[in-house]
């Protein structure tokens, strides 16, 4: 889906005084996501649902994306740095929630970049109908947690030791969640039809 | 002078006074015409019936209420039912094609239908099935201009919301476009 009234590519300024392109992901950047997928350390990369190391699964991720509401990726200097995806269910009682998947590569962690890439998918997904966004995070993943956290998720879910980090080791699985339809409620309030003081 | 009346009824809770709003304001603000709008609503604010009287014109509109529209849209059965016999013979009916069964269609009158509501629910809201509507009302007619209707439309919603009404707006559009070039 394409959401003309947010225009890409878009220059963000870091906090550091660096400056990133954030735009959609394109069909053409499948090597360059292979390159940017195999630069992260497993660790990284192990809360994906596919194994993005593989050049077969990135040439699907960036073509399959009939249930991505928006894919963004983060470049400099001609590399990519980041990838940002809200991704919903098309079919069934949920279609109304996206899930949010986020990755910045390790040279580029900690400058406020995922705050940014967040950003953009926190806006766009209501134009999107989407009425609640989610984020799975590992416990203990200080840095997933607090970006989300800054970005108005709250933890609203734990299920104990259920998922296993590269050393083997079971770690709770937090599940963060905002809900975005409040800006509906300003379209329903419109639609209403209503005056109590004026009648047919 | 060209001066189009249009009559928009349906049920309160469909946005039918904000579609009258964003065609007058497409009319008046942004295409540089003159625009009024009557609107008329039941003390509840669902389910109620619920209409607008817009007139566009060139002029200043001296008179604002529409008895006989040239363009009726109808987004209930109802409003349907009622507003039938005030059409102009020669005039135009839009209707939401789930929602309205066009039946005893006086003779003379062109009538388009549009699953707006279904095209609402794939885009994620079916809130904004009037957005739809007042796409295929720009398709079907030209009575307002593409450009000002988005302006209008754009101006109109909550921010947040611009994306996905623009998109409802514009499959509209395109399926009144299409009814009008078939036909
Ligand atoms: C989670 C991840 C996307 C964060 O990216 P980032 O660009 O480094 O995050 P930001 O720089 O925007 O930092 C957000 C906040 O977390 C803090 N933070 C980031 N990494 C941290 C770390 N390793 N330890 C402690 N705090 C950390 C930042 O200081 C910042 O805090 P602030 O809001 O108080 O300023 C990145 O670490 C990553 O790709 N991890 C692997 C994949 C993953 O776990 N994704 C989450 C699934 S949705």
């Amino acid at each position: 889906m394409t959401l003309e009234h947010e225009n890409f590519p878009q220059t963000e300024l870091l906090p550091d005084g660096r400056s990133v392109v954030v735009r959609e992901m394109t069909i053409s950047d499948e090597p360059r996501m292979v390159e940017f997928f195999q630069s992260l350390p497993l660790e990284d990369r192990n809360f994906l649902r596919n194994d993005v190391s593989k050049p077969d699964v990135v040439h699907r991720f960036v073509r399959e994306t009939e249930d991505l509401v928006l894919a963004l990726v983060a470049e400099a200097n001609g590399r990519i740095i980041a990838s940002a995806t809200i991704e919903r269910g098309l079919y069934g009682w949920t279609r109304h929630i996206g899930e949010v998947r986020l990755v910045v590569g390790r040279p580029w962690q900690r400058h406020g970049l995922a705050k940014v890439l967040l950003r953009h998918l926190v806006r766009a997904a209501p134009g999107a109908g989407l009425e609640l966004i989610k984020g799975y995070v590992a416990g203990g993943k200080v840095g997933a947690q607090k970006a989300l956290e800054a970005m108005g998720f709250k933890k609203e879910a734990i299920l104990r030791r259920h998922v296993k980090d590269v050393a083997g080791r079971r770690r709770d699985l937090l599940i963060y969640t905002n809900d975005v339809s409040h800006i509906w409620e300003k379209m329903e309030a419109l639609n209403a039809d209503f005056s109590p003081t004026q009648g047919e | 002078m060209v001066s189009t009346g249009i009559r928009i009824g349906g049920l309160g809770g469909q946005g039918v006074i904000l579609s009258g709003i964003i065609l007058g304001k497409a009319a008046s603000i942004f295409d540089g015409r003159n625009a009024t709008l009557i609107q008329a609503f039941g003390p509840e604010a669902r389910g109620s019936a619920c209409s607008a009287q817009v007139t566009i014109a060139d002029d200043p509109v001296a008179y604002p209420y529409v008895q006989n529209p040239d363009v009726l849209v109808v987004m209930s059965a109802d409003a349907y039912t009622q507003f039938i016999p005030t059409l102009k013979p020669e005039g135009l009916l839009l209707y939401e094609e789930e929602l309205v069964t066009p039946k005893d269609l006086p003779p003379g009158v062109k009538a388009y239908g549009i699953p707006a509501t279904r095209i609402a629910e794939e885009l994620g809201r079916r809130l904004v099935l009037n957005i739809v509507m007042v796409g295929f009302f720009a398709g079907v007619t030209g009575v307002v201009s593409l450009v000002a209707a988005e302006k209008a439309l754009l101006s109109s919603v909550p921010k947040g919301t611009e994306s996905l009404n623009l998109n409802a707006f514009r499959r509209g559009y395109e399926h009144g476009r299409s009814l009008v070039a078939a036909a």
